[in-house]
């Protein structure tokens, strides 16, 4: 028999050990979470999330895309790595005029692609002509929508022409809300002119194209029968005045840009909108090389036929593995260009990513990698980065059917969640309305609904779930199978479980959670095949309140809810054409609250953007929408200039 | 999964009669077996997979009706299953396994290939470090019975049975990565390189154990048996002994052991490279499975029983050479 | 093979179970693994009763109080000060470890249990029948389950747990049963057939072929019987086997769904905050290895105490 003594005395060593590793990780480095050394060579690690569903900027609209096509693609402007606000990148500077109808680039002359081939207005405005080419399927094309017809094209539309008076119907004729811009207060100082020129945009050499950007917009219809049939329902007079005209297709040659030479580029505007510069980092707007693509199509960004504009070209790409891009020679700044090589790991699990940063094998993470519940241990360290961020999390209600469509139900749900509390649990601010605070310097908030579970009971019994004496009967309600839908990921649940107990708790009532897989759900959630409320969240594709307001203002889409409200999106678009910063920011205010109103959502918290810097990366700040210009990046081998802490953010 | 228990398996081995066939007809046999056994594990796979809800596009965005009427067709679906069912096996018979669902754009035959590499390199290592350590530590506790060699390695093998490979895995990333910085805690660097270390640690800690229990229990009795006394009695040194005659009976258990090994190094892989995040076959198998991805599950698992049956005809007659006892006359 | 003394034990006559009783109490190490199997099984079952009494919370309460809802170290409270109320620490949601550690051991060992005894039903039957009807038809059966034996048809099981999820909670355990049942059958029929191989041609046997007993009588009443040692043995060995099956199928995902939690899934859960709590993982992986440990040793010692001549060493 194996003897009891040695037997002993091998598991107790082996429980000693045990013991002692879990003690060695409390107590050692305190400061940093864990190694840091640099690396060897001039390169970063970075993770920018889960595989790349396309390199192609103007395809996808994910960040995890985002993060790696900044580093292939320049645009006109890019992000100030620590505001986040456009600075020149490709353009030197830009001029808007007095209305807003026109915004002119001036393009810097060194500009090249990384097969040496310069870069042009030409090719601004073969990019954004390509990116609103339907069949090329970008996600993220709405953002050009401003310009004069893109949404036309985007969405194969018809202009009306009559043949015999060889003239188009133009909107203003029809559409009661047409152009009104005649404001002639000062330039927006929403998005601010770096360099501010004359204002004399419209004096440039004027050409034929011009011409007809400066007419008065023309009517678009519907290129579908069936959606052409519906709007002609709506407004018969159009109806009327379409007999005898022909349909003609809105083409990429009418989408407003325009090379007037070879370094100067201008944009026509359907209508104003004083965010558009803010867009202008966006991947969406980035230089792509058209004879590429013409010759290679779905495959012009495979590794041996890409050609890029950024600081960085490919190198290589290791399906869920990694991407690596190394400096690209022709880059126009690459005299200021830090890093030789950039790592991209394509990882979506924080844990991994954590443990690799920890270890040595990451200098740095992207956005929301450290999972709230490590914050106690993490967020004193000296290489976590927080700042507020461009991003809320919020619940959608299926406003369309089920006991959500009764807004009482919607806004006595919202009441009885003590926001401040779910907040604190998970030190992050508590979200009433929509805008997140903090971000938009000036913006009237308005209120949304406080908490206060007794109305909520009172709501809820008005809405028909009450017993005899009119009270509120938790069991009614139960039996109409509200439910909470969530797709799974570490912090959705817990924040699913805390609010289900506050339900609980508040009202007597429980709501189930259903927990689907990611797939399921997504299907769910977009067809709102459910009963109650599904989780979702939303990050600013751009610095401008419209960002997060523009979610509802079509019924599809972004929308997820079903609520759609003309008085909403014309308040907003009128609020898009005023000239004034702040009365702009006040009705659009108005807008929210009237959406506030209707409760198809309940807002939950806003964000912090909680990632991990190793200290000798320098360059990249916590900006509030954490995505860096690469350029500015360098490892520091010095460690007396080392960040202990989070980096200087001042100007 | 079982644990494999070397007594029993020698008196209740059914089915080898190996003494009693030529060699090219028992190899025969069992090639012809091979068949249609894919066949069933193929059309049981395929089954489960159309049998399960929800299906492979469904994604962010509602598909207009127009569009996913044209991914069905694209993908075959709008016909009857049994003519679907057809067309899997014609494709499978001329290896070729179709396109991913979920991974855009790449064939499963070319996911095979990449991730391959990367659970070969893991589990040839995992069983490699098994057969060194296990047999050297099972030799010398049999050599030494009883000794506190013997109770020692005898007693970190039955650790090695019971403590899970996904509480040993973590806890040594725990160990030697977050707290010492040796190895990288996930990731695959390629073959060779310190990121296969704490993955084909974890996966061998539960080989290394049985090898050592069998070689422990089968060089005991070799040991004892006759003709290693008669090898004594020659005059030969121990070490003589011990390697040129016990050896090769005292292994028989351990090559036996070789083809249930494979199977359970598969399945002891898909939490490994989990918990490492390895891109090998055993991560993209759960992937498939939780994305409903049908060709890449069906490729995977006819991939992995066409080895597994392979593997383990070989390892029948590397066991007819080495044990002097069987012979296919 | 030991002496046995000839005491007074030899003239009262022993059963064959009392020797091996007797023997397996000699195995000290036996003695350990059966104490602490018994230890864990019983704080397994009355310890999340127990602790709900009187601590007041289960598995899955999240604490009221906000500034609670986080990982706690063993002993340690709010504030960082020493604290008895959680020995093991929390998790993530501040539930209490050992209670979760407690109830995953509940569902560690039901399943255990019940998917072993599925696995003793289909393979006692289907070895005995194999090995009784001999021929043609064992060959068949036996090439089967050779054929399945060599496959990883874990790979099939996890297949079925992850496409064809139970909605409800007992039927996701029903299908756990089957599907731990179906893994684990094939040694047991192997081992019953051997057994029955060797004792059908014995005298008992004959006589009630003679005397006209049917032949599923035959193998039931009258065969499989005898063959209960090694079948017994085997079935100690399969427990741990399952447990681990159970728990690696959790870890995965597949097994137990929340708020059910089993020693595999506070693995996975562990797993994820290693960097930080690794308490969270190290409670759970030490108990269950203990389980497992404990297990082993006292299969290992019935097997010794059942079967002295196949006793090696």
């Amino acid at each position: 028999m194996w003897d009891s003594r040695s037997r002993f005395a091998t598991t107790l060593i082996i429980i000693g050990c045990l013991v002692a590793a879990g003690c060695l990780v409390s107590a050692r480095n305190k400061s940093f979470f864990g190694q840091t050394d640099p690396p060897r060579e001039n390169i970063l690690r970075y993770v920018s999330g889960s595989e790349p569903e396309s390199i192609d900027p103007q395809i996808p609209n994910n960040q995890n895309e985002a993060r790696i096509s900044l580093a292939l693609f320049e645009g006109l402007a890019e992000y100030d790595p620590k505001t986040s606000e456009p600075v020149p990148a490709l353009a030197e500077r830009w001029e808007v005029n007095k209305d807003w109808s026109e915004v002119v680039f001036y393009l810097r002359r060194d500009g090249r692609f990384s097969n040496g081939d310069p870069i042009t207005a030409r090719d601004f405005v073969y990019t954004i002509r390509r990116g609103l080419t339907p069949e090329v399927g970008s996600r993220s094309a709405s953002l050009a929508y401003p310009i004069k017809y893109a949404q036309a094209f985007n969405e194969g539309g018809v202009f009306v022409y009559d043949p015999a008076a060889k003239t188009f119907l133009l909107e203003k004729d029809f559409v009661e809300n047409a152009d009104q811009a005649k404001a002639v207060a000062p330039i927006s100082s929403a998005s601010p002119d770096k360099n501010p020129a004359p204002p004399a945009a419209n004096a440039l050499a004027d050409s034929e194209f011009h011409r007809f950007m400066q007419e008065p917009a023309r009517l678009v219809l519907p290129g579908s029968e069936k959606a052409r049939k519906a709007a002609l329902e709506a407004n018969p007079k159009i109806k009327a005045a379409i007999t005898g005209k022909q349909f003609v297709p809105v083409k990429a040659d009418d989408v407003g840009v325009e090379a007037v030479d070879d370094y100067m580029f201008r944009i026509s505007l359907m209508q104003p909108a004083p965010y558009f510069i803010s867009m202008m980092p966006h991947q969406f707007f980035r230089a792509v090389h058209q004879k590429t693509i013409e010759k290679f199509g779905n495959r012009w960004t495979d590794t041996n036929n890409i050609v890029t504009s950024g600081a960085f070209k490919l190198d290589s790409w290791n399906h869920y593995d990694r991407i690596v891009v190394s400096r690209n020679p022709h880059y126009w700044d690459a005299a200021n260009v830090h890093l030789d090589k950039i790592i991209f790991y394509l990882l979506d699990s924080n844990t991994t990513m954590l443990s690799l940063y920890k270890s040595g094998g990451l200098d740095a993470t992207y956005n929301h990698t450290v999972p709230s519940a490590w914050l106690d241990v993490i967020g004193p360290m000296k290489d976590f980065m927080d700042a507020s961020e461009a991003a809320i999390d919020y619940y959608n209600f299926n406003t369309t059917s089920g006991p959500t469509k009764d807004v009482r139900v919607r806004k006595a749900l919202n009441m009885s969640l003590d926001k401040k509390a779910l907040a604190d649990w998970r030190h992050v601010r508590p979200l009433t309305s929509i805008i997140p605070d903090g971000i938009f310097p000036g913006y009237p908030h308005p209120n949304g609904d406080p908490f206060d579970p007794e109305k909520a009971k009172r709501l809820l019994a008005e809405a028909g779930y009450r017993d005899a004496s009119g009270n509120f009967d938790p069991q009614k309600f139960e039996a109409s199978e509200i439910e909470l839908i969530v797709n799974p990921d570490s912090n959705n649940v817990p924040y699913a479980e805390f609010i289900q107990a506050q339900w609980k708790q508040n009202l007597g009532a429980t709501i189930a959670i259903r927990i689907m897989e990611n797939k399921t759900f997504f299907k769910a959630a977009t067809n709102l095949d459910y009963k109650g409320v599904s989780r979702t969240g939303w990050a600013a594709d751009y610095l401008d309140p419209f960002t997060f307001l523009s979610i509802f203002y079509t019924p599809r889409g972004s929308n997820g809810t079903g609520w759609w409200d003309p008085k909403y999106v014309e308040l907003l678009d009128r609020a898009n054409r005023m000239t004034d910063h702040q009365k702009r920011y006040e009705m659009l205010a108005q807008a929210e609250q009237i959406m506030l109103d209707a409760q198809p959502v309940i807002p939950l918290t806003v964000g912090t953007t909680r990632w991990m810097k190793k200290p000798y990366v320098k360059g990249l700040y916590p900006n509030p929408v954490t995505l860096h210009s690469w350029k500015a990046v360098y490892i520091e081998r010095d460690p007396g200039k080392w960040d202990y802490g989070m980096p200087d953010m001042s100007k | 999964m079982g644990l494999w228990n070397a007594r029993y398996e020698q008196v209740t081995e059914p089915g080898r009669h190996l003494t009693n066939q030529p060699m090219a007809r028992f190899i025969i046999r069992r090639v012809v077996v091979i068949i249609p056994m894919l066949f069933i594990v193929i059309s049981l796979t395929w089954a489960l997979v159309r049998l399960a809800p929800g299906n492979f596009y469904s994604g962010e965005k509602k598909l207009a009706v127009g569009v996913e009427a044209n991914l069905r067709e694209k993908y075959g679906l709008d016909k009857p299953w049994y003519v679907q069912y057809g067309k899997v096996l014609k494709n499978i018979a001329r290896l070729d396994f179709g396109t991913s669902l979920k991974y855009e754009g790449q064939s499963v035959n070319q996911i095979l290939w990449r991730a391959l590499p990367v659970s070969a390199a893991l589990g040839v290592s995992a069983y490699i470090i098994a057969l060194i350590v296990g047999i050297v530590a099972g030799t010398f506790s049999a050599l030494k019975p009883y000794s506190w060699i013997d109770y020692s390695s005898m007693t970190l093998a039955m650790l090695g049975i019971s403590i899970p490979n996904f509480v040993l895995g973590p806890l040594l990333v725990l160990l030697f990565s977050l707290t010492l910085f040796w190895f990288p805690p996930a990731l695959w660097d390629g073959f060779p390189s310190r990121s296969l270390v704490l993955p084909a640690l974890t996966l061998a800690a539960i080989y290394i154990a049985y090898v050592a229990r069998l070689t422990r229990s089968g060089m005991l009795e070799i040991m004892r048996s006759d003709y290693i006394r008669t090898a004594r009695a020659k005059g030969l040194s121990e070490g003589q002994v011990v390697m040129r005659h016990a050896m090769r009976g005292g292994l028989l258990p351990v090559v036996s052991f070789s083809g249930p090994a494979l199977a359970f190094l598969i399945t002891g892989t898909v939490v490994v490279e989990k918990v490492f995040a390895l891109p090998g076959l055993g991560n993209y198998f759960i992937n498939a499975c939780f994305n409903r991805d049908e060709p890449l599950i069906i490729g995977i698992v006819a991939f992995i029983a066409i080895t597994v049956l392979v593997f383990n005809l070989l390892v029948d007659i590397a066991y007819g050479f080495i044990d002097p006892r069987i012979r296919y006359a | 093979m030991k002496d046995h003394p000839a005491t007074s034990e030899a003239i009262e006559g022993t059963s064959l179970w009392r020797d091996a009783w007797r023997r397996l109490l000699k195995n000290r190490l036996a003695v350990f693994g059966m104490v602490i199997v018994i230890v864990i099984a019983l704080a397994s079952i009355v310890g999340p009763t127990l602790i709900s009494k009187t601590a007041g919370y289960s598995y899955d309460s999240i604490p009221r109080d906000s500034n609670l809802i986080k990982s706690f170290a063993p002993f340690t409270g709010a504030g960082g000060k020493f604290s008895w109320a959680h020995p093991m620490g929390t998790d993530n949601a501040g539930r209490d470890i050992l209670a979760r550690v407690l109830s995953g051991g509940q569902i560690s060992l039901i399943v255990a249990l019940i998917a072993t005894l599925v696995s003793l039903l289909i393979g006692v039957s289907y070895g005995a029948v194999a090995g009784y009807v001999g021929g043609k038809i064992d060959d068949l059966m036996m090439r089967i389950v050779d054929v399945l034996y060599s496959l990883p048809y874990v790979i099939i099981v996890i297949v079925l747990l992850a496409l064809l999820p139970a909605k409800t909670p007992v039927g996701q355990l029903a299908e756990l049963f089957f599907a731990l049942g179906a893994v684990s059958w094939l040694t047991m029929a192997r081992i019953v057939r051997g057994q029955i191989m060797s004792l059908k041609n014995q005298e008992f046997v004959l006589a009630a072929r003679a005397t006209g007993v049917s032949t599923p009588n035959i193998i039931f009443r009258h065969l499989v019987p005898n063959a209960l040692g090694p079948v017994i043995v085997y079935a100690t060995l399969t427990i741990p086997t399952v447990m681990l099956s159970e728990a690696f199928l959790s870890f995965l995902g597949l097994g137990v769904r929340p708020p059910r939690v089993s020693w595999g899934s506070l693995a996975a859960e562990g797993a994820q905050n290693l960097a930080v709590y690794p308490w969270q993982l190290i409670f759970p992986g030490l108990t269950m290895a203990l389980m497992l440990f404990s297990l082993n040793f006292l299969g290992d010692g019935l097997r010794d105490a059942l079967d002295p001549q196949m006793k090696k060493g």
